[in-house]
Order: C-alpha cells, then structure tokens, then sequence
C-alpha cells in the first residue's frame, strides 16, 4: 500500500537532521549544509510540541462536534443499526479530511492529521462492534489490529502501532485462557511471543517505519518482562483463577519467576550500555524499578520511609559514584554531554511538582509528596 | 538507512569530500556512549525519595530518641549540601551561569528541600514560629528566592514562587492548580488573578532588562497560568464579572503577544485555550436564546476550524520565525 507522507521527504528530513549534528560538531561547514537542505529538500509542515497539541485538541473537539452535527440528519430514525451507519459515515468524512490535510497542508504527524486518524480509525471500529456484537474477546482484538494495522502501514502512526500491539498481546492471552494447559503456560507464552516478535521485528525495514519499530521493539521488552516477573504472574493468576482472597496464592516455579524479575532488568541495562543501546538501557531502568517494587511487595519487612531514605540514598549514592568513575570514558561510555540541554525549562516545572511542597497552614506538614512520580526527567 | 547511506548519499551529490566522508564515518563509529541524563534522573529520583522518606520518618518517630539522631542527621546534610554549593559557587552574574561543579545543582536542591523539613520539624515539635504560619512559609520563600537568583537555579527559582503562591493561601503547583485551589471565594480569585498579573510582569521585566533573561520562562508560566484560571474562575462565578472578563482577556492577549517575542509556542497554546474558553463562555453567557439556539450546533464546529486555522497559519499571523 502506498505510504500516506511522501517517503523521499521523510528521507531527506533524517538526512537533514543528521548533517545538522554535524554542523554543531563541527564536521561539516555551514554552507555544505545550506547544499545538503537544497540537494535533500522536505517541505512538511512540522509545528513545535505545543501548536501541535493545540492543533490535536481543536481538532478533536470540532471533530467531536461534527458527529454531533451529523447525528441531525438521522435524529428521526434512531437505533444501534442508524447508530453503526453513523460511525461508518463519520469515519469516511474523517478519512477524507485526514487524506485531504496531508495532501494540502503538507501535514506530517502535525496533530490535525494524528486526530483524525485515531478519530477514523475509532469510529470503524465503532461501526463493526455496533453491527456484530456478542462477539469473542479475541475477534474484537483481531478486528481492532486489523483496522489499526493497516493504517500503520500507510500512515506509521505511533499511536496505532501501540494499539496494534496491545491488541495482539489481549487477543493472544485471550485465546490462551479458554484452554486449562493455555493458563498454566501464559508466562512463557508471552514470553516466547515477546521473542518472536523482537526477532522478526529486529531487521530494518523501510526508513519510513523507524520509529514505529523502536516503538514495537520498547514494547515487546516490556512484555517479555512482564511475563516472567512475579508481582504479574502472581497477581494475574489469582485474577484468571477468580480467587478474591486479599493475597494472591503462590505460584508454581516461584523461584524461576524471582530470578527472572532479578535477572531481565540487569539484563536490559547490561546490554544497553554493552550495545550502547539507550532504549535497552531505558527499558531496563524502568524494569528494574518495578522489580524493586515487586520485591517490597512480597518483603516488606521494613517501614516504607525507612526503604525510601535507604533506596534514596543508594541511589544518589550509585549515580554521584558511577559519574565520579566515568569522568574519563570508560567502555565507550561517558557522562559527558551530548546532545544540548533542551529540557532545562520542563526540568524545573518537573522540580516545582516535585520538591516544591511548601507547608499548608491547616496540616502543618512538610515533606511527604508524591514520591511515585519521579522517572520522568528523561530526554530519551 | 545508517550513516554509511547517509554518507554515499552525500558523496554522490559531491556535497562532501572523500576525506570528509571518512572523517565523519570514522567519528560516528568511535561516538562514545553518553549516559548523562539517565545518571542525572536518577540522581534527581534519589534524592527525591531520600526526601520524601527523611520527611516521613521525622514524624514517624517524633518523641523517640532515635528521633534526635534523624535531626542531627539532617541539619548537618543541609549544611553540607549548602556548604558545598558555597564552596563551588561562582560568580553572580545577571545572565546564565554554566555551573562548572557536577553537583551543586543537586545539592542546592536537596539542601533546599530538606531545609523545608527541618523547618516543618521546628515548628511541629517546639512551636517554634507560633500561630504565625505566614512567617514560617515567608522565610524560606525569600531564602529560595535569594538562593536562586544567587546560584542561578531555575528549580529553586519554582520552588520559591509556589512558596510565594502558597503564602497567600494559593497552590499553583502545575498540576494541582485546579484540584488544589477553592475558587470559589472571591477573595482568593483575586489574589490569583493580582499574583499571577505580577509574575507576568518581573517575568517581562526580566526579559527586557535582561535581569536572569532565562528565569522569564518559568514566572510567566506559573503567572500567565494562575492569572487565566482564576481570572476564569472569575469569569464564572456571579459578581463582578467585568472587570475579569476584561482582566482575562487581557492576560489572553498578552500571553499570545509574549508568544511572539520570545518565539516561544507554549505561550500561544495558553493564550489560544484559555482565550477560546472566555469568548465561548462569553457568547453563550450574553447572546439571546433565540441566537443561541441556531448557533450551538455550528458554533464548535466552525469556531474549532477557525482555531486550527489560526494555528497552522501562526507563523504568518504573528510573524513567528521558528
């Protein structure tokens, strides 16, 4: 199928904003750089971060109201089969909107475009639940990763690719839990899932789909984790057995699981920084943090400020230790910086939510916060 | 596609020279790996829950004799972490200061935030500033301000005006701004709409007479934020609702007009929303029932395309550059 953005432009842009880190390190001279934007031209219309959320939302919002509008012709009639021919309307109108936009305006991922494609795609899907209803969990996923799937591959929405996935892996467990030998494996089932879709994910394929396969790669390592730690297989389990004691019972092969929850992240990071893999490196971040709390589940014999203050601690411990230690490169991994501070600005807002809870008058009382909010502050 | 394309792409255009290609490919191959950032946050997560549990554990164990030991232990990390951003400090300058240690960014934040808790305890346990809870929120406000103009720190800088904020009863958080806050009484909607309106402008006057140029960010988003919702909150509730209705508009204005000088879309998008929100309120709170009725059907419809059309033409409009 044919790809919705104009492929050489999506090309040249990635060549652009390569030559540009190198203008900025100093390999390349700024009038090569006017001759590579003149040789490699693009013209998309790509607004900052914020016009681009402005354009979503008004997009969204007058979108919303144009169903609305539309509803009028079918007032009279009302009932589920008006309803789903509504739907189908409503997502050709979008589809023609979003397909016009991206012709006209030049749109690429500007928000407008990202609006109507989730609303289209919302409102298919919509029309096919309406028409067939009663169906099995897993050919609503099917029909969902259909409809999502192929404006993927025409449009390598982040979004839609997310959905695609999330839709693989519902439907997949779901199948898995009508058969009794299907619930006892689901861990390694999805484990074993996680694998072969990194593996068949892992070659490049067109320029095009970049981001879209380091989205996938992001969320099949996350899978892959999720399926052999134990605070999920334990917690699932109790939920697909329909035991609604307080605690979840054990598990079978508990220690594999606890090694796995030790082991994926240390991986992850190992790898990352083997590899100099940042999303590997990222993942196992994240992954380690939620093995540290799946372990404070199941072993909370310390108070939870006592393990604040300790795991505080050790971590500004770590990092002022692993900072000191790569002041000269070590392994091809530095602390310097690379890429400029961008952020400074979100870094701060990001402190003032953080830190920034001065005393109440009423309930004289400091400190406390929302200490559960802190893995942001990453430019990845 | 890698560099290697990339590369032959670029020879083949006779952009680049041989040698040039190589330099390049050479550089892009032996590229060390830079974890900064991800030491950097979880620096920051450290010291964020080293906090947070410190806090917790003061009043856990209030009355306790391993409560003195936590005291000390406290007082003497504020010191250390402000004796150590003393030590490394540079001069004070009224622009941007790259701080040259690794750490006294870290440590000012960590200083500051324990110093919050050590406060708290002063006053929790002997009283120590009395009823008076106005002194004790005013004291590290006006410490955190002095802090962050000295050492030039945009996160002490935030932390010092929701002190600010919270001294006369408001919390402008950015996330909290409207759980947080009672709009309802009219007197706290004028204090946010007055505080927010001064942020604005030390934010402006920082940007024109060039006082911490880089701290305008972060006033006037906490200001043009706060003035917009109160002045909204004002806009509905019943009395005096010109007078906001006016003040907001204004504050719309401004904010889309501060977009164009300091190119910065944040503010547009502030500006755009918010203003969106007054002039439908508006419309529909003064237009006739007989109008209105005609109107709401296309009203949103046509009034989001106008928006979006604004919006994908704003370069041009407000002649933008970026």
């Amino acid at each position: 199928m044919k790809t919705a953005y104009n492929k050489s432009w999506v090309k040249n842009l990635q060549i652009q904003q390569t030559a540009q880190l190198w203008v900025t390190n100093n390999l390349l001279t700024s009038s090569q750089f006017e001759r590579i934007k003149a040789a490699f031209p693009e013209s998309f219309y790509r607004p900052g971060i914020f016009v681009k959320i402005g354009l979503f939302l008004f997009t969204v919002f007058g979108g919303s109201f144009f169903a609305g509008f539309l509803s009028l012709f079918f007032i009279d009639n009302a009932g589920s089969k008006t309803f789903a021919v509504l739907s189908f309307i409503s997502a050709a109108c979008y589809y023609f909107f979003l397909e016009f936009f991206i012709k006209d305006r030049k749109l690429f991922h500007s928000g407008i475009d990202n609006a109507l494609l989730y609303m289209g795609n919302g409102a298919i899907i919509i029309t096919f639940v309406v028409l067939f209803e009663g169906m099995e969990i897993w050919q609503y996923c099917s029909l969902v990763l259909l409809v999502n799937g192929i404006t993927t591959i025409r449009y390598a929405d982040l979004f839609t690719v997310f959905i695609s996935m999330a839709s693989i892996f519902v439907g997949f467990a779901s199948i898995l839990v009508k058969f009794p030998i299907g619930k006892a494996f689901m861990p390694f089932a999805t484990m074993i899932l996680s694998v072969l879709l990194y593996v068949v994910n892992k070659s490049e394929r067109d320029y095009y789909y970049r981001e879209c396969q380091i989205l996938i790669k992001i969320f099949v390592m996350v899978t892959f984790y999720f399926g052999g730690n134990y605070y999920v297989v334990r917690e699932g389990n109790a939920l697909l057995s329909e035991i609604t004691t307080p605690n979840a019972p054990q598990i079978p092969f508990a220690i594999l699981f606890y090694v796995f929850t030790t082991v994926i992240p240390i991986l992850y990071c190992f790898l990352g920084l083997k590899n100099r893999d940042r999303v590997f490196l990222i993942v196992g971040l994240f992954t380690a943090a939620f093995s540290c709390f799946t372990y404070r589940y199941y072993f909370d014999f310390l108070a939870i400020e006592i393990i604040l203050s300790i795991g505080g601690f050790l971590l500004i411990l770590i990092s002022v230790l692993s900072i000191n230690y790569l002041k000269i490169p070590r392994f091809g991994v530095t602390d310097e910086i690379m890429e400029g501070r961008k952020l400074a600005n979100l870094e701060a807002i990001l402190i003032a939510n953080q830190f920034g809870q001065t005393p109440e008058e009423n309930n004289f009382k400091f400190g406390g916060g929302n200490f559960g909010g802190g893995g942001a502050g990453n430019d990845y | 596609m890698t560099t290697k394309t990339i590369l032959e792409d670029l020879l083949q255009k006779e952009i680049l020279t041989e040698e040039q290609a190589g330099k390049i490919f050479n550089y892009e191959t032996n590229k060390l790996f830079s974890i900064h950032w991800e030491l950097r946050s979880v620096l920051y997560i450290g010291i964020s829950l080293l906090t947070s549990g410190l806090g917790i554990l003061i009043y856990k164990n209030i009355d306790t004799i391993g409560h003195q030991a936590i005291i000390t232990l406290i007082a003497s990390l504020v010191v250390l972490c402000f004796y150590y951003v003393l030590k490394h400090r540079q001069q004070f300058l009224w622009t941007e200061v790259n701080h040259a240690t690794k750490y006294s960014e870290h440590a000012l934040i960590l200083g500051c935030t324990l110093f919050l808790v050590l406060e708290g305890y002063l006053q929790f346990q002997y009283n120590f500033f009395g009823t008076r809870y106005g002194i004790a929120i005013f004291i590290p406000t006006v410490i955190f301000f002095l802090l962050a103009y000295r050492f030039d720190h945009r996160g002490v800088l935030s932390m010092a005006i929701t002190g600010l904020a919270s001294w006369l009863g408001l919390t402008i958080s950015p996330f909290a701004i409207l759980e947080k806050n009672d709009f309802t009484s009219p007197g706290l909607i004028a204090t946010g709409v007055l505080l927010g309106i001064i942020l604005c402008v030390i934010s402006w006057l920082s940007e024109t007479r060039n006082l911490k140029k880089h701290f305008a960010f972060t006033y006037i988003l906490f200001g043009g934020n706060l003035a917009a919702i109160a002045g909204l909150a004002g806009v509905f509730s019943d009395d005096s609702k010109l007078i906001y209705l006016t003040s907001t508009a204004i504050i719309c204005l401004l904010l889309v007009y501060y977009a164009r000088i300091s190119q910065s879309l944040l503010f547009l998008l502030m500006g755009v929303i918010y203003g969106y929100i007054l002039f439908s309120y508006t419309l529909f709170a003064y237009l006739p029932d007989s109008i209105l009725g005609a109107l709401s059907i296309y009203y949103f419809m046509l009034s989001s395309v106008g928006v979006i059309f604004f919006l994908l033409n704003v370069k041009k409009i407000l002649k933008l550059k970026k």
